[in-house]
């Protein structure tokens, strides 16, 4: 097996790790030799760094002990850096036991393969805090960054901190000290920002839904149909109404054996009942029958002034035939007070 | 009784003693130290003593840019660790000739 430089920044990484109790001065003069020391000790012979050079655990005690420093500090946390040092070694041994399983070594060479993904997925995750932050928390949040609106923006600054996260990544082992520290810290706050951000996006899931209940007024519980007309009093098929949010509103329920009928099919064959539209019962027509592809009349009387071929046509209507500047007294459109019954088509109330 | 542990009491005059011929940096040093028959010294060993010899005012350093890699920091002795290894030696000379005294004597009683 070669020695990477990997595999070189990782034992200097932990040979520093087991020097932390030491002030940061004397841990970089202790260790500035040690990067090229084992690139030496790397080139001069095969087999691991751990093989040729023992722990880097131990190495760092023997460093320790051979420059005299620490032992002070060492005795005073002597307790506590006795467990983490236990915990450290099991969790090495855990490290080369669990590997070979995966295919690898140990588990930190399998996730050293992974690290440049993380650098990617970093860079993303501080574009989009960076974007939330400058949006104020305000505005809606997609998948993509956005900068006051701005896509263009947001994906250029989204590739320049994929970028920076990525050289961050690469020259993590030179990075000593409180920066080494607050790179970590970053990184926690990224994970946990990437996290909530993952839980949201999971919440968000059921919001597509057609069948989302949108609350109505009390005041519409007694609707059971809606029959839509347009401004020349036709019945509209298959009307559907939204709200400002473009969810559906959903009134009334299919009444009428014949729309129990239409609904039950249309579950049957997997279509969304929803998108018949209103209204359910059109034989439950307050206004006229309900109009057919034939030229029949209209179920009201068009309002004068306007042209309607169908009422041209139609021989039944002579009075509406001919516009004039004439207002009747028609009302037009959805009278206030529906008739007793279904006014017969054509007859108009001329007065 | 191993060389390891007899080391540990020497290993400042004989990182002192090879630094008495030539300048060195860390490796090197570690090197010389094994061509010379100490062989079981232990890297970590020597960089940690010489950073003490450096703390306790022994050595100075430079620094040497390397045609190949980073730059290397080399240990010179000064007049302190000139010092040091005059009298050093002259106790370590003692105490070896004692030892070998009173292993010659015993090797002949036994």
């Amino acid at each position: 097996m070669t020695v990477t430089e990997q595999e070189i920044a990782d034992y200097v990484a932990r040979v520093r790790g087991a020097l932390t109790d030491l002030p940061p001065a004397v841990r970089d003069e202790l260790t500035e030799d040690l990067p090229e020391h084992l690139a030496v000790v790397a080139a001069e012979s095969d087999g691991t760094l751990v093989e040729r050079l023992g722990e880097p655990e131990a190495y760092a005690s023997e460093l320790r002990t051979a420059a005299g420093v620490g032992a002070g500090r060492r005795l005073a946390t002597g307790e506590l850096n006795a467990v983490v040092d236990r915990v450290r070694a099991r969790l090495n041994t855990l490290d080369r036991q669990l590997g070979p399983p995966l295919g690898y070594p140990t588990v930190r060479s399998f996730l050293h393969l992974l690290a440049p993904g993380w650098w990617i997925l970093r860079g993303y995750l501080a574009a989009m805090l960076l974007a939330l932050l400058t949006g104020g928390f305000g505005g809606a949040v997609g998948l993509l960054p956005r900068f006051e609106g701005h896509l263009l923006l947001g994906l250029m600054i989204l590739a320049a901190l994929v970028v920076a996260s990525v050289m961050l990544g690469r020259r993590k082992a030179q990075l000593r000290g409180w920066s080494g520290r607050l790179l970590v810290l970053g990184n926690l706050v990224l994970v946990g920002f990437g996290l909530v951000g993952l839980v949201q996006l999971d919440d968000r899931r059921g919001e597509g839904n057609y069948y989302t209940p949108i609350s109505v007024d009390s005041q519409y519980d007694h609707i059971r149909d809606v029959f839509v007309y347009d401004t020349e009093g036709q019945l509209v098929d298959y009307a559907r109404l939204f709200d400002q949010n473009g969810d559906p509103i959903r009134l009334g329920y299919p009444d009428c054996a014949a729309a129990r009928d239409v609904i039950r099919r249309d579950q049957i064959n997997n279509t969304n009942p929803l998108l018949r539209g209103y209204p359910y019962c059109p034989e439950a027509a307050p206004f006229g029958p309900r109009p057919t592809v034939d030229a029949s009349p209209p179920a009201l009387p068009a309002p004068p002034g306007t042209v309607q071929p169908d009422s041209v046509a139609s021989p039944a209507v002579p009075e509406t035939a001919p516009t004039t500047s004439e207002p009747s007294p028609v009302t037009p459109e959805v009278p206030e007070t529906p008739p007793t019954s279904a006014p017969a088509p054509g007859v108009a109330p001329t007065g | 009784m191993d060389t390891t542990q007899l080391l540990k009491g020497v290993l400042d005059l004989a990182v002192l003693a090879v630094l008495r011929e030539e300048d060195g940096y860390g490796y090197d040093i570690l090197r010389r130290l094994r061509d010379a028959g100490l062989t079981e010294v232990g890297d970590a060993s020597v960089y940690g003593t010489l950073r003490r010899l450096f703390a306790a005012g022994l050595l100075t350093t430079y620094v040497v840019p390397s045609e190949s890699g980073p730059h290397r920091k080399y240990y010179s002795l000064n007049a302190a660790g000139r010092d040091q290894i005059a009298r050093s030696g002259k106790l370590w000379r003692s105490f070896a000739s004692t030892m070998d005294t009173l292993l010659d004597d015993r090797g002949r009683a036994a």
